[in-house]
């Protein structure tokens, strides 16, 4: 388990709507800090700025889509270790191969409920490895 | 033997010796009796002739009232004979031919005995002119009856012996010795004629059999004749039929939708009928006798065809169902599901084979589209769905202000209804996937028991909203089986969620487990309305609710137990349901132990 409670979260996703909730959600009901990123292209720098505790990327996004910007993320030393979490409406097994193969840290599938979303991400965030945080 | 008995069985030695072409006795001695009856007249009208002559005769010899009472006797024997040929003509039944021989023979013996009278009063005459009138009367009825009994010699030898005795003793005893010389000379006189009735006898014989032999050849022939008619007869009606059926199964190939190819066991094409022509664009000239493998077939694929037609050839069992991708002749490639049916004659050898193919390719890219659609789908809706069910939830949550008790009502229901359109959407998918054998399942042995107890952990919260409450009764058993865990957590969510909505508030929804030997089975009992019987036939499929106002009271597609069925079958169980002693029912699954 990290040292410390989850705080900082970044989140990458292109929908409006959901933006707005999952801010209202992580800020009202998880008192956490959220950078919510609507351009994936800016994503890693905005990242690098806000140091979160955890990512998380929308798996379906016009032109970079989740798992090229985890690509991304792993190449550059500033994010590669970034504990990332994924947003996906339909959990394929060949999605559940490849987030395998990413490196996930959890998935949480859409339609989600805000007032859980902040537990759900305690959740894989405590069951995180201590080193990594 | 009897001479009556012998006149009737004349016809037996002769039978034995030569069975081949002697007919039936029966039919013989019938032929026999015919022929001496038909000369009987004959017999009667010279009898009669030589009575009355005999009459005029010795009319005034030494005893004249002798000669009268004798043609009295004579002319009644002559009637009754008369009256036994009148009887014989009237009788068509020839299987009593035995009986009307022996009245004939008594006849015979009867008539003999007239002229036997006749010759006794030889001895009593004087005048010699009268005496040698006799004699000849007596010669010529001799000589006359081989005639008229030639077809039976026992029969002339009844009718001499008469005849011959008496007048042989008178002669014998006769103190004249020129007449003692002439006693000798009778019986040989005698036995000379029979023998010639004999003769005669067996030439008859021959005759009827040669007569019989041709009448039953003859019958034969017309009898076959008579078959060879009705067979012929059969063969055309059999060929008319053949010819019907023929252009009745000419007129399917001709107007059938699916391309037919008639081909020879090398491949090559001896019919093609005009569907074939449209869906592959060649003409039945530019095909036939040629191997339309290599004109419908890419290159690569020409191998994989070549293996199956030679496995069908070999097992002489019909292909069915190969989909292969076929080439037309403008170069479009089409998807076709081909049936090779060898047509295999009666010594096991393959005449022909019957190719049939379908063009699939609207069907593929249909199922291909349908597949698009439920995957767009399922991304499509959900992501409205979680904005709409997301902010209703923070709205509810209380977390951006407090909302006045009526928006907050509002608000659940819009919220709950959201949350039900998202069940149908799961529920539809999830139906989808299955029937398109798209549904992943993942198969794991683990204990069945532990599952049981997370889906009781996992529905608690949703027992509490009807205020019910699951109780395992029993013991639950360790059974291992081989599952994709979600799949039977789903299974038992949706069996506990059926039976808390079903339940009455404050009832004990009871989970039990049952080893079945090869099976563990799982049971849900609760304390329901139970199920309409009328309803029983169509649970399990889907949109399946016995009350549409309980949906949309407490919630539910009408697709779970659909789901459930379909889940089950995908790991080896099975689903199923009995009404519960006491009112309710037990919902119940089964899977396979493994060791």
């Amino acid at each position: 388990m990290p040292a410390l409670p989850l705080s900082r979260i970044c989140y990458v996703e292109d929908d409006e709507d959901i933006q707005r909730i999952v801010r209202l959600s992580l800020e009202r009901i998880g008192k956490m800090s959220v950078d919510v990123i609507a351009d994936p292209a800016e994503a890693i720098e905005r990242m690098i700025a806000f140091k979160p505790d955890l990512v998380i990327l929308d798996w379906m996004m016009p032109r970079v889509d989740g798992p090229t910007l985890c690509r991304k993320m792993r190449e550059r030393p500033e994010t590669r270790d970034l504990p990332v979490v994924f947003i996906t409406a339909k959990a394929s097994p060949r999605e559940l191969d490849e987030l395998r193969a990413l490196g996930a840290a959890g998935t949480i599938s859409k339609p989600f409920s805000p007032k859980d979303l902040p537990d759900q991400l305690r959740t894989i965030w405590n069951a995180l490895p201590a080193q990594r945080a | 033997m009897n001479p009556i008995a012998a006149a009737t069985e004349a016809v037996r030695p002769s039978a034995r010796a030569d069975s081949a072409v002697t007919p039936e006795p029966r039919l013989l001695v019938a032929d026999r009796a015919a022929q001496l009856y038909s000369q009987l007249p004959v017999g009667l009208a010279a009898s009669v002739a030589i009575i009355v002559v005999a009459v005029y005769a010795l009319r005034y010899s030494s005893h004249g009232w002798v000669v009268y009472g004798w043609a009295g006797m004579a002319l009644a024997i002559t009637a009754a004979r008369a009256g036994l040929w009148w009887g014989f003509q009237r009788s068509a039944n020839t299987g009593q031919a035995r009986r009307w021989m022996r009245r004939l023979a008594i006849g015979a013996l009867a008539n003999g005995t007239i002229w036997g009278v006749l010759a006794s009063m030889f001895f009593g005459l004087t005048g010699e002119h009268e005496q040698l009138f006799i004699l000849l009367v007596l010669a010529g009825v001799m000589v006359g009856g081989i005639s008229m009994y030639a077809a039976s010699w026992p029969m002339y030898a009844l009718y001499g012996a008469p005849i011959a005795l008496p007048f042989t003793y008178g002669l014998a005893t006769h103190e004249e010795h020129l007449l003692q010389a002439v006693a000798v000379l009778v019986p040989m006189f005698y036995a000379v004629s029979v023998g010639v009735a004999y003769r005669l006898n067996q030439l008859f014989l021959s005759g009827f059999r040669s007569q019989h032999a041709y009448r039953k050849l003859n019958a034969e022939y017309t009898a076959l004749n008579q078959r060879l008619a009705q067979q012929l007869e059969e063969l055309s009606v059999a060929r008319s039929q053949v010819e019907a059926s023929g252009r009745k199964l000419a007129l399917f190939v001709e107007r059938s939708p699916i391309a037919v190819f008639e081909l020879d066991p090398q491949g090559r094409a001896l019919h093609v009928n005009p569907a074939a022509e449209n869906i592959f664009g060649y003409g039945e000239n530019e095909l036939s006798g040629r191997v339309i493998a290599e004109y419908l077939f890419p290159p690569e694929r020409r191998l994989e065809v070549a293996v199956r037609w030679k496995a069908m050839l070999h097992t002489r069992q019909p292909a069915m169902l190969l989909r292969q991708r076929t080439r037309r002749r403008d170069g479009n490639e089409i998807v076709c599901e081909w049936s090779l049916t060898p047509l295999v004659n009666s010594e096991g050898r393959v005449i022909s084979v019957i190719a049939q193919g379908r063009d699939i390719t609207q069907q593929l890219e249909a199922e291909r589209l349908k597949q698009e659609f439920t995957s767009t789908l399922s991304h499509e809706l959900r992501t409205p769905l979680t904005s709409v069910i997301g902010a209703l939830q923070l709205v509810n949550s209380g977390v951006v202000g407090a909302p006045d008790a009526e928006t907050l009502e509002l608000t659940a229901i819009a919220e709950r209804n959201s949350q039900r359109l998202l069940e149908l959407i799961n529920d539809l998918l999830d139906l989808e996937k299955i029937e398109s054998g798209k549904l992943p399942v993942e198969l794991q042995v683990m204990p069945l028991d532990e599952l049981v107890r997370e889906a009781l952990v996992l529905n608690r919260a949703y027992g509490d909203r009807f205020k019910v409450c699951f109780e395992v009764t029993g013991e639950l058993l360790p059974a291992r089986v081989r599952v994709d865990r979600r799949r039977v957590l789903q299974v038992m969510t949706n069996l506990l969620s059926n039976a808390a909505k079903f339940s009455p508030e404050g009832a004990v929804v009871e989970v039990s487990m049952l080893d079945q030997g090869a099976q563990v089975r799982v049971g849900v009992h609760d304390r329901g309305p139970g199920i309409p019987a009328s309803f029983h036939a169509r649970i399990f499929s889907r949109f399946a609710q016995a009350d549409m106002s309980l949906t949309r009271q407490k919630g539910g597609t009408g697709l779970g137990l659909a789901i459930c069925k379909r889940l089950l079958e995908l790991m080896g169980g099975r689903i199923g349901f009995s009404e519960r002693a006491g009112g309710g029912t037990t919902f119940w699954f089964e899977l396979p132990k493994q060791a």
